[in-house]
C-alpha cells in the first residue's frame, strides 16, 4: 500500500498496462502490418513491392468516394433510428426494470445468439414483397402496389439499424440507471412538468451514455458489408463491400488496406468533431 | 386519465420495442417447428417436432455451439476485466498519452474485419503460433476490449467521487473502498460490457474465421451450411441457447430476490 | 556383401509383407517404376495414418441417425487411413485469404485436399503459383471413369493436379406459378418487361458471364476484350433498367421460393433441393447454353500426395460416387455413378438435374480460365456488381 501511495503516478499506468499491452500486440503490430501493405503497390500474380506508394490512397479516394459517402450517410441514419428507438427501451428498463433490469438486458442482447447471416435472412422473410409487412405498407399506401422493400436502401438501413440495436441500448442503460431519482424528484417539483424535468435532468445526465452509444454504433456500422449484401442492390454498397471484395476477390491487399486506413481516417475525424461539439471534457472524462 | 396513458405509453413503447429486437427471432423459433423436404428452411411446409427431437442430428453443430459459448465466456471475462481498469485509468488519472489513449480505443472498432482479421492472421503466422481456439481467444479479446472501455466509461464519467471520499474519510483504504463502494455502483455498467462483449463474441464471424485453424464456430458452421440449406437444427440450437440464457437469467434473479426477503425476513 | 543381401531381404520381405493390401498391392506397381529410376529406393509407398480433408459443409454423405459420413468410414476399413474431415471451406475466395499467406511462405496448410471451384479463379491461382501438389496418378486407376467432358479444363490440361469432386451448372430457376411457363431464353431473364425487378443474376463473373455471353453468340471458353464487353454492357443495361434486382451468391433461394423473385439464375444443386418443397420451382439450362462448374480437389503443397491420391481413387469407384451423390445432389464426375444410384434410388437416377442427359451437357461449356485471372476484367465484373 505505501509503495503504491508512493508512486500514485504509477497507478493509471499500471491499470492501462494489461489492456494496452494486449491492444499493442494483437492491434497495433497488425495495424502497422496493414500500413506498410497500403503503401506497397503491384499485383498477387507479380508480387507486391514496397515504394511508397500513396498514390493508392489518393486512388482510392477518388474511386470510392460515392461508396464513402453512402457508408456514413447510411451508418448516421441507422445511428439516429436507432437512438429514437433505444432510449425510451433504456429508460423504461433503467426506470421500470425493477429487480427484471438484467433479464431485460440479457434479451436485448438475444439476437446475437443465432448469428448475423440467420437474423438478416429471417429479415429477408420478414420483408417479404408476399410478406405482411409490405402487404400492410401496400395498403395504406406507403408503398406503391408494386412497391417493395427488399433491395433498397430502406431494408439497408433497416437492416443495418437492427444489428447495431443493441450498441446503442446498452450505453444508454448504463447512464441511465445510474441516475439518481431524487434528482429528478426534485427537478419535477421544481418545473411542475415531467417533460422538463426530463429535459432539463434526465437527458443531460444521459449524454455520456448517447455519446458512447453513437460511436459503437456509427463506427462499426460505417464499415458494415453484409447487410448491403443481403439486402441492397449494387447502388447501395458501401465501402465495406469495396474492402471485402479488393481483398478476397481482386487480390489486392494495398488498395484493400489503403481503403481501410482512409475509412478508419475519415471516422477518426468525424469522431474528433463530434466529441469536441458535444464538449468532450465532460463525456470522456 | 392523461397521466395514466403517459405512464403507460411508455410501457407500450418498451414492449413495441422488445417486439421489434426479437421478431427475427420468433421467426427462427418457428422455422425451427418446419418440415421442409428440401434442405431450405425458407417457406413452412408443415408443423414438426422432430427438428427438436432430433436436435443433435447435424455432425459439428452441437460442438461448434459449445466452442463459441466457451470462447465468448472466457474472451468476454478477460476484455470486461482488461477494459474496466483502462476506463478507469482514462476517466480518474490524468496522465500523459491520455488523449492518445483514449483514441486509440476506437482504432479496432473502425477497422474493417476483414483486414483486421487477415493482418492478426499474418502476425500468428510470423510468429510461428498455431491457429486455433487460442488465437480466438486472443482476436476476441483483442476486439472486445475497447467496447467495454466505451460501455464503463459512460458510467464512470460524472461519477460521484463523494461517496468514495466519506468512505475513505471512515477509515477505509483505497483497496476496501474500490471493493465495496465503488464496484457495487458500477456493476451495472461492467455486467453491461460484459453482456456486450459476450454477444459479440457470441456473434463474430470474419475475424474468427481467418484465425480458427481447424476450430468452428457457430457463426462459421452457419455460414458454410446456409450455402447448400442450413437445416433447422440451427434455428433449433439457436432457440435453446436463447431460451436457456433467459431460464437461468430468470432464474438467478428469482433465487436474488428470495434470498433478499428472507434475508429481512431474519433482521 | 552381407549388407546388399540383408537390404534385399528387407525391402522384399516388406514387397511381400504389404503386398496383401491395397497399398502394397499399388506400392509394387509402383515401386517396379522407381527401381527403373535408379534414384535412392525409397521402397514401397507409404499411406499415411491420417488424411486431413477440407471440404464445403454438406457436401459428404452423412448417416443422420450414427452421424457418421460412411463413406469415409468404408475408406477406413479398406485402407487403415483415418479421416480428419473438415467443413471449412465455405466460400472460394475467403478460404483462399485465409490459406495464401502460409503457402505463399512456404508453409503447409495442415491438409491433404482441399476444393475449390473453378468458377472462381483460386484453383487456376494456386497451380500457377506452384502451390499445389501433382496428384499421384498411379494411384488413381480409376481416373479413367472421369466423365469425358471434364477431362481437361482450361486451369489445368492434363488434370495433373486436380480432380472433380462433384459439379454443378447455372441455368435459369423460374417459379412456374409467376411465370406460367419456365423462362429459358436469356432475352426473356433481361429484357421482358413483365420480370421487372423480379429477376436475379449470380455474383459469380464465370456463371453470369457464360449465360450472357452464350446468350450474345460468343464463346465463354474464350473470351476475348471485345465479347467480355459486349456482355458487360447488356447486363449493366439489365440493371440500369431496374430488370435485375441484385447480384446474389446462393441467398436467391429464399425470395424465389417466397415469390419475391419469378426468375432467377440458378444452380442446379439448388433447385433440386427446392423443388423438393414446391414443384413449381424448376430449373432449366438456358436455350443458348450455361457454363459447368466444378468442385476440385487438389493436393496443397506440403500434403501427402499419395494418400490423397488413393483417396481420390477411392472415390472415383462408381459405387461410392453413386452414395455421396445420393446425399448431395450435385452433378456426379463419375462415368458410371447413374447406374449405380439407380440401384439405390431410381428416381434419384433419373433426376436429370443429378445426372443430367447428353442434350443438356452438351450445352454447358467451361469458362474461360485465363478470363477468371485477367485482373481488368475482374475489376470491370466487382465495379458493376456494386464493389
Amino acid at each position: 500500500m505505501n509503495w503504491l501511495h508512493r508512486h500514485r503516478g504509477l497507478v493509471p499506468y499500471l491499470l492501462l498496462a494489461p489492456g494496452l499491452a494486449w491492444l499493442a500486440v494483437f492491434f497495433l503490430v497488425p495495424l502497422g502490418f496493414l500500413s506498410y501493405q497500403s503503401l506497397q503497390s503491384g499485383t498477387f500474380d507479380f508480387g507486391f513491392v514496397f515504394d511508397w506508394a500513396f498514390y493508392n490512397y489518393w486512388d482510392a479516394i477518388t474511386r470510392y468516394e460515392d461508396h464513402l459517402i453512402r457508408s456514413f450517410v447510411y451508418a448516421g441514419l441507422a445511428t439516429a433510428i436507432a437512438l429514437v428507438v433505444s432510449y425510451p427501451l433504456a429508460y423504461w428498463i433503467a426506470f421500470r426494470g425493477g429487480r427484471w433490469k438484467n433479464l431485460f438486458l440479457l434479451m436485448i442482447i438475444a439476437p446475437f445468439f443465432v448469428t448475423y447471416l440467420i437474423r438478416t435472412l429471417a429479415w429477408q422473410n420478414i420483408l417479404a414483397d408476399q410478406g405482411m409487412v409490405v402487404g400492410i405498407l401496400r395498403d395504406l399506401h406507403i408503398l406503391d402496389s408494386d412497391g417493395r422493400l427488399l433491395a433498397t436502401s430502406t431494408a439497408v438501413v433497416a437492416g443495418i439499424t437492427y444489428n447495431f440495436l443493441p450498441f446503442m441500448a446498452l450505453p444508454l442503460y448504463v447512464s441511465l440507471e445510474a441516475i439518481d431519482h431524487r434528482l429528478i424528484e426534485a427537478a419535477q417539483d421544481l418545473y411542475a412538468s415531467k417533460a422538463k424535468a426530463f429535459l432539463r435532468v434526465t437527458l443531460p445526465l444521459s449524454l455520456p451514455g448517447i455519446f458512447a452509444g453513437t460511436l459503437l454504433t456509427f463506427i462499426p456500422a460505417a464499415g458494415d458489408f453484409i447487410n448491403a449484401q443481403l439486402l441492397g442492390t449494387p447502388k447501395q454498397h458501401m465501402i465495406g463491400n469495396v474492402i471485402q471484395s479488393k481483398f478476397l476477390e481482386l487480390i489486392d491487399y494495398p488498395e484493400a488496406a489503403a481503403l481501410s486506413l482512409l475509412l478508419m481516417a475519415f471516422i477518426l475525424v468525424g469522431v474528433l468533431a463530434y466529441s469536441r461539439a458535444l464538449g468532450s471534457e465532460r463525456l470522456t472524462g | 386519465m392523461t397521466a395514466a396513458i403517459r405512464r403507460h405509453a411508455l410501457t407500450v413503447y418498451a414492449m413495441l420495442a422488445f417486439a421489434y429486437l426479437l421478431l427475427p427471432i420468433a421467426v427462427v423459433i418457428a422455422f425451427s417447428f418446419n418440415d421442409p423436404k428440401g434442405r431450405f428452411n425458407y417457406v413452412w411446409q408443415g408443423f414438426t417436432l422432430d427438428n427438436w427431437r432430433n436436435w443433435n442430428a447435424v455432425p459439428g453443430l452441437s460442438d461448434s455451439i459449445v466452442l463459441s459459448l466457451e470462447v465468448a465466456a472466457i474472451s468476454s471475462v478477460v476484455a470486461t476485466a482488461l477494459g474496466t481498469l483502462i476506463a478507469l485509468a482514462l476517466v480518474r488519472h490524468r496522465f500523459y498519452g491520455r488523449g492518445t489513449t483514449n483514441f486509440l480505443i476506437f482504432l479496432p472498432m473502425s477497422t474493417p474485419e476483414i483486414v483486421l482479421g487477415a493482418s492478426l492472421l499474418a502476425l500468428f503466422l510470423n510468429l510461428q503460433f498455431a491457429t486455433g481456439f487460442t488465437t480466438i481467444l486472443i482476436a476476441h479479446i483483442m476486439f472486445n476490449i475497447s467496447y467495454v472501455v466505451v460501455t464503463v466509461k459512460a458510467r464512470l464519467v460524472g461519477f460521484d467521487r463523494h461517496l468514495e471520499e466519506a468512505a475513505m474519510d471512515l477509515g477505509a483504504n483505497e483497496f476496501t473502498t474500490f471493493r465495496k463502494v465503488t464496484l457495487p455502483l458500477i456493476a451495472p455498467a461492467i455486467l453491461a460490457g460484459l453482456f456486450l462483449a459476450f454477444a459479440l463474441s457470441v456473434d463474430d464471424f470474419v475475424i474468427t474465421y481467418f484465425n480458427a485453424g481447424a476450430e468452428t464456430t457457430f457463426p462459421l458452421f452457419v455460414w458454410g451450411a446456409a450455402r447448400v440449406g442450413a437445416p433447422p437444427q440451427v434455428n433449433v440450437i439457436g432457440t435453446a441457447i436463447f431460451v436457456l440464457a433467459l431460464a437461468a437469467m430468470a432464474a438467478n434473479i428469482a433465487l436474488q430476490s428470495r434470498r433478499a426477503r428472507q434475508a429481512k425476513g431474519l433482521t | 556383401m552381407t549388407d546388399l543381401t540383408r537390404k534385399e531381404l528387407l525391402r522384399r520381405a516388406a514387397a511381400g509383407g504389404t503386398i496383401l493390401s491395397l497399398p502394397g498391392l499399388l506400392a509394387a506397381c509402383g515401386s517396379d517404376d522407381e527401381e527403373a529410376g535408379g534414384t535412392t529406393a525409397t521402397g514401397p509407398k507409404e499411406l499415411a495414418n491420417t488424411l486431413r480433408f477440407s471440404n464445403w459443409p454438406l457436401y459428404i454423405d452423412v448417416d443422420e441417425k450414427t452421424k457418421k459420413r460412411p463413406s469415409l468410414e468404408e475408406f477406413t476399413q479398406k485402407t487403415g487411413v483415418n479421416v480428419r474431415y473438415f467443413e471449412d471451406i465455405n466460400d472460394n475466395a475467403t478460404y483462399f485469404g485465409k490459406i495464401q499467406r502460409p503457402l505463399s511462405q512456404g508453409q503447409s496448410i495442415d491438409r491433404d485436399i482441399v476444393v475449390l471451384t473453378d468458377n472462381s479463379r483460386f484453383p487456376g491461382l494456386m497451380i500457377n503459383r506452384e502451390w499445389a501438389e501433382p496428384l499421384d496418378k498411379s494411384a488413381i486407376p480409376n481416373i479413367k471413369n472421369l466423365q469425358d467432358s471434364l477431362k481437361s479444363p482450361g486451369f489445368d490440361p492434363d488434370r495433373t493436379y486436380s480432380l472433380p469432386w462433384q459439379s454443378g451448372m447455372t441455368g435459369i430457376a423460374s417459379n412456374l406459378g409467376l411465370t406460367k411457363t419456365p423462362v429459358t431464353s436469356v432475352d426473356r431473364l433481361l429484357e421482358d418487361p413483365k420480370l421487372k425487378g423480379k429477376v436475379t443474376l449470380l455474383t459469380e463473373m464465370a456463371d453470369t458471364m457464360s449465360v450472357v455471353m452464350l446468350a450474345n453468340g460468343d464463346d465463354p471458353a474464350k473470351v476475348d476484350d471485345a465479347s467480355f464487353d459486349r456482355g458487360l454492357r447488356r447486363i449493366q443495361r439489365a440493371v440500369d433498367s431496374g430488370q435485375v434486382r441484385q447480384f446474389t451468391g446462393n441467398d436467391y433461394t429464399g425470395p424465389l421460393s417466397r415469390g419475391d423473385l419469378m426468375a432467377a439464375l440458378a444452380w442446379s444443386g439448388d433447385v433440386v433441393q427446392l423443388n423438393a418443397d414446391n414443384p413449381k420451382l424448376v430449373w432449366r439450362i438456358a436455350d443458348s447454353g450455361g457454363d459447368i462448374w466444378t468442385d476440385n480437389m487438389l493436393i496443397p503443397k506440403g500434403g501427402d500426395a499419395y494418400t490423397a491420391s488413393t483417396y481420390m481413387n477411392f472415390v472415383y469407384d462408381p459405387k461410392i460416387a453413386a452414395q455421396i451423390a445420393a446425399y448431395v445432389n450435385y452433378v456426379s464426375p463419375v462415368k458410371g455413378a447413374r447406374a449405380e444410384a439407380a440401384k439405390i434410388d431410381p428416381a434419384l437416377a433419373d433426376n436429370p438435374l443429378i445426372f443430367p442427359d447428353d442434350e443438356t451437357l452438351s450445352k454447358t461449356v467451361i469458362f474461360d480460365s485465363e478470363a477468371l485471372n485477367n485482373q481488368d476484367y475482374l475489376e470491370k465484373w466487382q465495379s458493376l456488381i456494386g464493389a
